[in-house]
């Protein structure tokens, strides 16, 4: 461990000598504490952060680092208190209306500066819209993950269809499938989530990413006709049997095993299914991805892929650490290293990353940076606030499960967006 | 006699019996096999579906390893060896003294006193939650084990008193007139007199507290968080990823933190069944 004098001292003559001089070698100048907050608690993120620590704080030999990583849920319900008594000077939280309000209530530094100065706007691109609150941008992503519908290719191959792209194509191919004996999707709702990723999809392809967002922002009534039209999509598909049956039973996992054993051929669902899906002996020739198809032609593709983000605190004290260490953090080098398949396995958020040599991360990637121009959400329950998410999560289920309760849901779901807001 | 004797009835009532017992057993006993046939499978079988069938491959070497080379379990069983036999020696030493006060002495209040220790019994301790989390945070003891034992060991003197209370009221009264004749104080006759007595109450009572904190799950969450402080039974909960439930680490998780009550059972059985049965017949 690095001696607390020596960086005091350093501090001091830093101070001292340097004051008013303009240093723009960021590389050189940093001294003092840089406290970072972290709640990448799990064995394979938190190494990542100890990496990433430690290759900084060589670049920066002044500088002391305090890394306190917290566990990943019990930092949710503590960074309220810690932002407002005892602020670090870097903290993880998560991108889009999750950090709505900690903004609002001024915690998080507008660094929309630190954006422009470093080429943010251009390498990051494919996120600074969900890291942009009004006028500013309040923090750095570091990672990121797509959801999209990962399918069986032998059984498509053998049933003699394609991945869809349109809406038509869709209800095709799953008519086919139906007709097989099998299910188009399997699904686990038993913890509501993978409901939300299909309302996210279907109302993005529906009525566009910024409609989206204003009814997950509370400004749209749920009893709409354009959130209706979306209903009837997803109506389409429940009536034709595209669902796996008794699907309010089974968790995300315990629904893996219908298309391991093919008895359904797809799953729409984040990443991190790919893993246990290889684990259970599918080869990359038998898994598939393709985007969410196409339903309504006139808006643009958007994508729910839930990014994980660093911020600057209002009250950190050392400010310029912490910019250079964003910085640091989502340098096309790092992103490279700690996106790869030794780190977290996902997406590096900088454009000029490469990836590892995985089919599904570079579909993955390709499809978040070249092919979501109308935007990426960052998943219902992110974007939508708790309360809200929990009654509405409950509704899609119920529909699912009985579809001509639509008029109740959707009066349940207007009655809570009124309270939650 | 009542029940009747097995071997005393029909042949036709003892083969029922002897052929529903087992299956009464089997079924009672059906989560922990199961527990602990999930524990030597690999966790693609879980994604296949194979939950009751042959494990695919054999892997209970990989994750017993694993629980203890690749998470925080050695970690979190010391926590619990740590919060568990401080709780004890607390408890019970408390609870020795108490007991021989609320036993022996008779004075004003001492049943007032000996009903307020037994009425702390029956406050549900869901109740208490809130108000215990906010002092523990208040003390600077939240996450610590420091808190946890300290709590536990106010909760469980309420019913150490009541064991022991009865226990010591049990006891000959005689010996202890017999030693104030000869002139003993007070605190040489607890020492020397009645704690020798007690030891049969003592390992009961000790075997009792230990299984009951080192099974707590619900104080162990709402005082504690990660491995820095949390016992085993909450600190299975870790094999729950980011993203995926690792259920056949924690299968073999909850089998080595079961390990400890269960030989502790066998070890002190006769002290068990004691502390379940002291007085209970007068």
């Amino acid at each position: 461990m690095r001696s607390i004098f020596r960086t005091g001292a350093a501090a001091l003559a830093a101070a001292t000598m340097l004051s008013g001089a303009a240093f723009a070698d960021a590389h050189a100048a940093l001294s003092g504490d840089l406290v970072i907050f972290s709640d990448m608690s799990n064995p394979a993120p938190r190494a990542v952060m100890e990496g990433m620590v430690e290759r900084f704080g060589e670049m920066h030999p002044d500088l002391n680092i305090e890394l306190t990583v917290i566990d990943r849920e019990a930092y949710k319900t503590q960074i309220r208190n810690f932002l407002q008594a005892d602020p670090p000077d870097v903290a993880n939280w998560y991108a889009g209306n999750r950090m709505l309000p900690y903004v609002e209530a001024g915690l998080f530094s507008d660094i929309s500066d630190l954006w422009e100065e470093g080429g943010l706007t251009e390498s990051l691109a494919s996120t600074q819209a969900s890291m942009t609150i009004g006028d500013g941008i309040y923090g750095v992503p570091y990672t990121y993950y797509q959801w999209g519908v990962y399918y069986r290719e032998d059984i498509f191959a053998e049933l003699g269809i394609e991945a869809p792209s349109t809406w038509e194509e869709e209800l095709a191919n799953c008519q086919v499938i139906v007709d097989s004996g099998r299910a188009c999707y399997t699904i686990g709702t038993k913890f509501l989530w993978t409901a939300g990723g299909w309302f996210d999809y279907l109302n993005m392809r529906t009525n566009g990413y910024d409609f989206h967002m204003a009814l997950t922002n509370g400004e749209i009534e749920w009893t709409d006709q354009r959130v209706r039209d979306t209903f009837a999509n997803w109506q389409t598909l429940v009536d034709m049997g595209a669902f796996l049956e008794n699907h309010q039973s089974y968790s995300w996992q315990e629904a893996l095993p219908f298309m391991v054993n093919g008895e359904a051929a797809a799953y729409l669902m984040g990443n991190f299914a790919v893993a246990p899906l290889r684990e259970a002996g599918l080869s990359d020739d038998q898994l598939g991805f393709y985007q969410f198809p196409q339903i309504n032609p006139d808006v643009e593709m958007a994508e729910d892929a839930p990014t994980d983000t660093f911020h600057i605190p209002t009250g950190a004290q050392n400010v310029e650490a912490a910019r250079a260490f964003l910085l640091f953090v989502v340098s096309a080098e790092n992103q490279t290293l700690i996106n790869g398949g030794d780190g977290l396995g996902q997406l590096p958020v900088n454009a000029a990353s490469s990836v590892d040599d995985d089919e599904f991360l570079n579909a993955g990637f390709e499809m978040l940076s070249q092919n979501s121009p109308g935007g990426i959400a960052q998943f219902f329950d992110r974007d939508a606030p708790a309360e809200m998410a929990q009654v509405a999560m409950q509704g899609f289920q119920t529909f699912m499960v009985d579809p001509t309760s639509l008029e109740e849901v959707l009066a349940r779901l207007e009655q809570a967006r009124q309270r939650s807001y | 006699m009542f029940p009747t004797p097995i071997a005393k009835t029909s042949r036709t009532w003892q083969v029922t019996y002897q052929s529903l017992l087992p299956l009464a057993l089997i079924m009672w006993l059906l989560p922990l096999l199961a527990v602990m046939w999930f524990s030597i499978k690999p966790a693609s079988d879980f994604t296949i579906g194979n939950y009751w069938g042959w494990p695919s491959s054999f892997e209970g070497f990989a994750n017993y390893y694993l629980v203890f080379a690749g998470s925080d379990m050695p970690r979190y069983l010391w926590n619990s060896v740590m919060i568990t036999l401080p709780t004890v020696a607390g408890a019970v030493a408390l609870s020795c003294m108490t007991g021989f006060a609320l036993g022996v002495y008779r004075f004003k209040g001492n049943l007032l006193v000996f009903f307020m220790f037994v009425a702390g019994n029956f406050v549900p301790f869901q109740i208490l939650m809130v108000p215990v989390r906010d002092m523990t945070v208040d003390m600077g003891l939240y996450d610590t084990r420091t808190g946890l034992v300290l709590f536990h060991i106010a909760f469980q003197t309420g019913f150490c008193t009541l064991f022991m209370r009865n226990f010591i009221r049990a006891l000959p009264r005689e010996l202890i007139e017999a030693a104030r004749v000869e002139g003993v104080s007070e605190y040489q006759i607890f020492w020397y007199v009645v704690l020798p007595l007690m030891r049969p109450a003592i390992a009961a009572l000790s075997v009792l507290i230990f299984t009951f904190i080192w099974n707590d799950y619900f104080w162990a969450i709402v005082l504690t968080q990660g491995p820095e402080s949390q016992p085993v039974t909450a600190g299975i909960t870790s094999f729950n990823a980011q993203y995926r439930a690792m259920y056949h680490l924690m299968s073999a998780g909850s089998l080595v933190a079961a390990i400890p009550p269960v030989a502790m059972f066998f070890l002190m059985q006769k002290h068990f069944i004691a502390g379940l049965t002291l007085g209970a017949v007068k």
